[in-house]
């Protein structure tokens, strides 16, 4: 994948995915007045001061660092739907909760620029990090299911899980599927069954079986 | 001495060149004198030669204590190339219950490695570490390096990162 810092063992760095997560529209309400901001992902504006407005997440925060607007903190950032998903993901341990592909990374952001626009930030704060908690426990122990096996399906994993555990199951699943592979394995079919333990001289493989082999 | 298949995709790869350098008991049926191998050889010309035995990391008893308790098996001082040197011997020896028993050991083993890398201490990682084989290795530092780095973003720290160039003093124009 284009942009990881370190393709070799597949994995974006945290910062990469923060920044990604930046893309998502959160609304704002602007204290003044603006020009439409001409983008490539879209023009935004114009502001006009009390009126709310959508734009990307990292025109938010740059306009609420300069003080020029309030962050209206997204829907699913509220204790009640917060607690209910809490409770979900504890009630169900096979399955994941729908929760925003960026919950982690947005929650972070508003936590650290956007605190004084977030009713009950303690509360919600735990909340969001319980659940996170219990998700990457949950994660882990889904993860120890493999059995033989050269996929993984699992629904509703945010984007932080799925970097978190993407080097690991990436070369997990390499492994089974070498090993789980009669061809990768040498175990082809003119060679008979041999117990363990039992010396014997190799068979003369012939051409048939070496032609393909031997192509470079 | 391999199947051109294994070898072509790994040719610059230093483990493979190690995996191949493991030792393999022999019997020579000709006799045979300070024997040098000819590495343009042919390779059906040495086996001939030789009938080749399952090495002693593949054997019964490494196999029972597997069995019993695969997560504890200090495999590496067996042998450091555990699968990738099976995968290559199996088909050498012409043995499958290796592919099978490789399978079966590794399907026991990674989850020890998933919750260790992701929870446990240096300290008590370290002694863990001295039982996985090169390749188990690997993907326990896959996996911690993955979780370190997001605990790492979670506590925050400085955000911004100052280009290399910035930190120079600008050479006087003379």
């Amino acid at each position: 994948m284009a942009g990881q810092s370190d393709p070799h063992i597949s994995l974006f760095s945290p910062e990469e995915i923060e920044f990604m997560a930046e893309d998502e529209l959160v609304e704002i309400v602007p204290n003044m007045r603006m020009d439409p901001l001409n983008f490539i992902s879209g023009n935004f504006g114009p502001f006009y001061p009390q009126i709310p407005i959508k734009v990307p997440l990292w025109l938010a925060v740059a306009l609420k660092k300069r003080g020029k607007c309030t962050i209206r903190p997204p829907q699913w950032m509220s204790i009640e739907n917060l607690t209910q998903v809490l409770e979900g993901e504890r009630e169900d341990q096979g399955a994941f909760q729908a929760v925003p592909f960026h919950y982690i990374e947005i929650s972070r952001l508003l936590f650290d620029h956007a605190r004084d626009d977030i009713p009950d930030i303690y509360m919600v704060r735990s909340l969001v990090e319980d659940i996170r908690d219990v998700r990457l426990h949950k994660v882990e122990t889904n993860l120890e299911k493999f059995s033989a096996t050269s996929a993984v399906k699992i629904a509703h994993l945010s984007a932080m899980e799925v970097n978190v555990v993407r080097p690991f199951v990436v070369r997990a699943l390499q492994a089974f599927f070498k090993h789980d592979n009669p061809v990768l394995m040498g175990d082809l079919d003119t060679v008979s069954d041999g117990q363990p333990q039992v010396t014997r001289q190799r068979q003369v493989p012939n051409n048939a079986q070496r032609q393909p082999l031997k192509r470079r | 001495m391999n199947d051109g298949s294994a070898r072509n995709g790994n040719y610059y790869d230093i483990d493979d060149i190690l995996i191949e350098e493991e030792l393999v008991p022999v019997v020579f049926h000709k006799s045979a004198n300070g024997v040098k191998v000819d590495p343009s050889a042919e390779k059906d010309s040495v086996e001939e030669a030789v009938s080749i035995s399952v090495p002693t990391c593949f054997n019964q008893k490494t196999r029972r204590e597997i069995q019993a308790d695969a997560a504890n098996v200090d495999l590496r001082s067996r042998c450091p190339h555990f699968y990738e040197f099976g995968c290559k011997i199996a088909p050498i020896v012409g043995d499958r219950t290796i592919g099978k028993m490789l399978l079966s050991t590794f399907q026991m083993r990674y989850k020890e490695i998933l919750t260790k890398a992701h929870t446990a201490a240096y300290t008590a990682a370290s002694k863990f570490l001295k039982v996985l084989t090169n390749e188990e290795t690997n993907l326990y530092a896959a996996a911690q390096s993955s979780m370190a780095a997001f605990k790492k973003w979670r506590i925050g720290g400085p955000r911004f990162q100052k280009a290399s160039v910035l930190g120079r003093k600008r050479k006087p124009i003379d």
